[in-house]
């Protein structure tokens, strides 16, 4: 307890940078490629993208992303053993957020696909080993975390894979595409702002005091949904046939009516990307925060200040800034082999896909789950060619991703902890 | 850990296989039409307009040749792609057939001054004719690739696809009609040429002839995308 009245100022301050060290890689690396594909077929300028993810992000983080904080604050580890010297759990916590950051560094710049959900999890586990004794580990919920990292991306490939075939069915295998196209658009329009509202609003508001009940719930998702209809409408009311872009490509006309629609694709995965890797550095954060504030109190469950949600906001936008728009420009340029209707696709399954594990309190990996979206799409015979290279990387990626956070988090906490003492 | 320059997506998604493939037929295309040109002018045994027109012709071959390998060397075994791997090199591969082919008759007339005996002029034109028939379904189908794509391979452009291989193959058995009444009229004509220049006119109608059989090797690998 000394120690954290002590130094208690240090503590916040250090947690406070790391966080922005770890958001700030997040938004350099991960929310870039979450946006890129918007970027890359026309949609949205790097600048509105930018704009989009300030708003949406914050969105997401506040609406939908307490369940992941949750589980990163105190889901994975059980800190019932060190109730009597919180200390340990703050350089714990303060060490896992520096060990992923660090690692997510060392990663990005190698241009191994980490995710920074992987990074940040395998470093509380080896924190919590050391610092706490493999017991503290909640393995069980590990367990599930490591399972859905898995059957996040087959999910989201599966939707993909059947919205293109949708797609396919209803608008380009027809005797007039064009029409066909402005007629569904609207329905899809229409799934982007239903299917994330919905998942978000279910049961999901409890922590801003909302209350709904199922079917109120259901109604005003649907309220969105048409709501994000109307502007979509109205986005793509003067697409009108291209003649000359025809010949070369017949369907150049009808990609133009995606071409909008992945405008909400991206507000979709900005949202869905805050719901959950906002998490990962304001959770351990947080954390550090609640145990200094309150005086060394490790189990108590006060909310989160909203100002730590700003930092992480503060600390992703920064990132996005100053290195993530270099990355969506290289996604942007790699992208324009996904046609705006595939992406719509990718993105649409993804951002479903991670709102919803978020909603489950599952950390998962956006830029995975667009991978495997990606992948869906190709399987639907809809890409040229996919490099399944980037398959096995990610794999290893899981593989190494663990321990390699695991075994910074343990140096770094005995670093701390010869610090303070 | 095998090292990628850029992030996962950008790695994920690799150049359309089938642009390169169009990019090729183009020039085998290009290097086809010069054929009328080439016989017209041999025709009027303008012998200096052959020599460039056979110059043209190794030029488009040549650079048909390198989009073929650079081709080859960027299709690894881990691509995902919506057809075989080896269906698509397979494809590439007859299309270079045909511009080979059309630069072996090129250097046969610029190797040997050859005059056209009178008697198969009329054969001749006609085999030029549907080769050039033939090269140009066998340009549009390739052209369809892309939309191909678009729709999984199925539904109209299934349809359409296939009608134009229908057409590809109707073309082929004319052109092999054409083909054995050219070769009996030059049969029949044997005793008055040289037998050197003989063996050299079966051999350039042999090399006309294979332009088309390449084209429907085309159309049935296209087949094959299609059915999978």
């Amino acid at each position: 307890m000394e120690i954290i009245a002590a130094y208690g100022t240090i503590f916040i301050v250090l947690a406070v940078i790391f966080g922005l060290f770890m958001t700030w890689g997040v938004g350099a690396n991960d929310l870039a490629n979450a946006m890129g594909t918007s970027v890359g077929a026309g949609a949205v300028s790097v600048k509105q993208a930018i704009g989009i993810a300030i708003v949406f992000e914050f969105a997401g983080a506040v609406l939908a992303g307490g369940n992941v904080t949750k589980t990163i604050r105190k889901g994975i580890i059980d800190p019932t053993a060190i109730i009597s010297s919180p200390e340990i759990l703050v350089y714990g916590m303060l060490a896992a957020l520096l060990a992923a950051a660090v690692w997510l560094m060392v990663a990005s710049s190698r241009g191994w696909p980490v995710s920074t959900t992987h990074s940040i999890v395998g470093a509380l586990i080896g924190f919590a080993i050391v610092g706490i004794g493999p017991d503290a580990v909640n393995w069980g919920k590990v367990g599930k975390i490591v399972a859905s990292w898995v059957v996040s991306p087959l999910i989201g490939g599966t939707i993909s894979f059947l919205l293109v075939m949708s797609t396919r069915k209803l608008i380009f295998n027809t005797d007039n595409p064009l029409k066909n196209a402005k007629k569904y658009a609207p329905f899809y329009i229409f799934l982007v702002g239903f299917v994330i509202s919905l998942v978000t609003l279910f049961k999901g508001l409890k922590h801003l005091h909302i209350d709904l009940t199922a079917l109120q719930s259901f109604g005003l998702a649907v309220l969105i949904g048409l709501l994000t209809s109307a502007v979509g409408c109205y986005f793509i009311r003067n697409v009108k046939e291209d003649p000359e872009a025809d010949r070369d490509f017949h369907f150049a006309s009808v990609e133009k009516v995606f071409t909008p629609m992945m405008l909400f694709t991206a507000c979709s995965m900005a949202f869905a990307h805050g719901s959950n890797d906002v998490a990962n550095g304001i959770g351990p954060l947080a954390a550090v925060i609640s145990i200094v504030t309150s005086g060394g109190e490790v189990m108590q469950s006060s909310e989160m200040p909203i100002w730590i949600l700003v930092v992480g906001g503060t600390g992703i936008v920064v990132g996005l800034v100053t290195l993530g728009y270099k990355v969506m420009l290289t996604v942007g340029t790699k992208i324009t082999e996904l046609t705006p209707s595939r992406g719509f696709c990718a993105e649409l399954a993804a951002a479903s896909t991670v709102v919803l594990a978020s909603r489950t309190g599952l950390p998962v990996s956006t830029t995975h789950i667009l991978v495997g979206s990606v992948l869906g799409v190709g399987l639907a015979r809809g890409i040229g060619a996919l490099d399944l290279r980037v398959v096995m990387n990610i794999i290893i990626s899981w593989i190494v991703t663990l321990p390699a956070g695991a075994v910074m988090a343990m140096v770094f906490f005995f670093f701390l902890k010869g610090v303070f003492g | 850990m095998v090292a990628m320059s850029t992030n996962p997506l950008a790695g994920l998604l690799r150049k359309s296989p089938f642009k390169p493939i169009q990019e090729h037929m183009r020039k085998v295309f290009s290097c086809v039409m010069l054929l009328p040109a080439l016989f017209d002018a041999l025709y009027r045994n303008d012998q200096d307009e052959v020599k460039d027109l056979a110059g043209q012709i190794g030029k488009l071959e040549t650079e048909a040749d390198r989009i073929k390998s650079r081709y080859r060397h960027n299709m690894p075994k881990t691509l995902l792609l919506p057809v075989d791997r080896k269906d698509l090199l397979s494809l590439i591969h007859e299309q270079d057939s045909i511009s080979d082919g059309v630069e072996k008759i090129s250097q046969i007339l610029t190797n040997r001054d050859m005059t056209v005996p009178e008697a198969i002029k009329d054969g001749l034109d006609e085999l030029l004719e549907g080769t050039m028939e033939i090269s140009s379904q066998a340009k549009t189908m390739i052209e369809e690739l892309d939309e191909l794509v678009h729709v999984g391979f199925s539904g109209r452009e299934h349809d359409k696809v296939t009608n134009m291989i229908v057409g590809v193959r109707r073309s082929e058995h004319n052109i092999d009609k054409i083909l054995k009444k050219v070769n009996r009229t030059l049969f029949s004509i044997e005793k008055e040429l040289d037998p050197v220049t003989i063996i050299f006119w079966y051999k350039i109608i042999e090399e006309v002839g294979n332009i088309s059989d390449h084209a429907e090797n085309m159309a049935d690998r296209l087949l094959l995308f299609l059915s999978k």
